[in-house]
């Protein structure tokens, strides 16, 4: 049988050569990103419209967009396990880090169900935005997703100073940085990586 | 230069790889000493809240200040690692991330309960406590770790509905599946798996 031989460096490109190809998979995964990016951020911008220039009761209604998107993140998952035929170990990582953050925003709902959605609600959830992107960014090695944990961060906690209503704002310039601009930029960068 | 470097088989780039994942399983994480150390203190920290609602006594200090002092030996024993160590694994690396993602979640968190005071926020630390801890399992496919990591998120859905003083026994449940008893497995694996190098 002819084994192939690696010198360090050939081991140490493979390995690299992994990471890349995992972020490539990340590059496709932008979808989520964009998907769960797009909706939230179309529900915070679509409740301060609703409730400070329409003067709408149930403004909170717009949440419901979340429904359609769970919808669709699932056929998604369905439809990539079905393709997929390697898992690496950057796979299994993003895998567990975005189970873990799913299940925590449902807790985080039914935590603020019982809290009551009135006041300081939104500064919890750009907490957790920035505990997704910037350990995504981290396994990664995707600075813009870092860059994006820390700005959702700083948002969380000047969101504090502000009342119900700005913070809707704050949301979405947290969820804009941290999910939307990173994963255009994700997409981009490996498309010109499948170009090259 | 590159022309003297020494050229690895499949099998020998295998064992190098086996090699580097035998280092990092004797980390300090990997040990489970960290993961005792923080479910002790946890623990501890919760039940002492928990007797002084109960009966009507202060301790004079913040108990919870005490997780500041496991910080010291941490810290010390990741710099004595760093310095020993010539690899570090790309799981190692996750798990720094992730936890010191998780201790800066958990300073905004207080830092907004300092500010907003609600009992509610004792939910939402028990949520926090589930999050690292259920991924890390899931990366090192260590089920008693993603079991703790799920007993929080219940034991945090479940504290919603009863008053702080149960809240500190649920954190302190939290602390027991979370860490100690995942710490104390992971060291009783450690110490076989030792007892039979030797």
């Amino acid at each position: 049988m002819q084994q192939e031989n690696f010198s360090p460096q050939e081991s140490l490109q493979l390995i690299q050569s992994m990471i890349d190809k995992t972020r490539r998979n990340m590059g496709d995964d932008s979808k989520y990103f964009l998907l769960w990016g797009w909706i939230t951020f179309i529900a915070f911008i679509g409740q301060f419209v609703l409730k400070n220039v329409f003067a709408y009761d149930k403004h909170y209604l717009v949440w419901l967009l979340i429904i359609p998107g769970i919808i669709i993140s699932i056929i998604f998952g369905i439809k990539e396990e079905k393709n997929r035929k390697v898992t690496t170990y950057l796979d299994e990582s993003m895998k567990y880090l975005w189970m873990g953050m799913g299940i925590s925003f449902f807790v985080l709902s039914m935590i603020l169900s019982r809290m009551g959605w009135g006041e300081n609600i939104f500064p919890f959830f750009m907490l957790l935005y920035g505990l997704g992107t910037f350990v995504s960014g981290k396994i990664l090695q995707f600075i813009p997703l870092v860059v994006g944990g820390l700005i959702a961060w700083t948002f969380a906690m000047a969101a504090v100073f502000f009342n119900y209503d700005y913070q809707m704002l704050f949301g979405a310039a947290a969820i804009l940085f941290s999910y939307i601009i990173p994963a255009y930029m994700l997409r981009r960068k490996n498309n010109s990586s499948l170009i090259n | 230069m590159e022309k003297d470097e020494k050229q690895l088989s499949e099998q020998e780039s295998l064992r190098l790889i086996n090699e580097m994942i035998g280092k990092a399983k004797k980390s300090y994480v990997t040990k489970g000493v960290a993961s005792i150390v923080w479910g002790v203190l946890i623990v501890v920290c919760s039940l002492l809240t928990w007797a002084q609602i109960q009966y009507k006594f202060d301790l004079g200090f913040d108990v919870w200040l005490l997780l500041l002092a496991a910080l010291v030996p941490q810290i010390f024993f990741s710099i004595k690692e760093k310095r020993q160590k010539n690899f570090v694994g790309h799981d190692e690396i996750t798990m720094q991330y992730l936890w010191a993602t998780f201790g800066i979640c958990i300073f905004i968190l207080s830092y907004y309960s300092s500010r907003v005071h609600d009992d509610s926020i004792t939910s939402l630390y028990m949520m926090l406590y589930g999050i690292p801890t259920f991924i890390t399992g899931g990366i090192f496919k260590f089920k008693p770790m993603i079991l703790g990591g799920v007993i929080c998120w219940g034991l945090s859905i479940g504290s919603m509905f009863t008053p702080l003083s149960i809240d500190m026994l649920f954190m302190a449940a939290c602390g027991l599946f979370a860490w100690l008893i995942p710490g104390i497995i992971l060291w009783n694996k450690y110490k076989k798996q030792e007892s039979c190098n030797v």
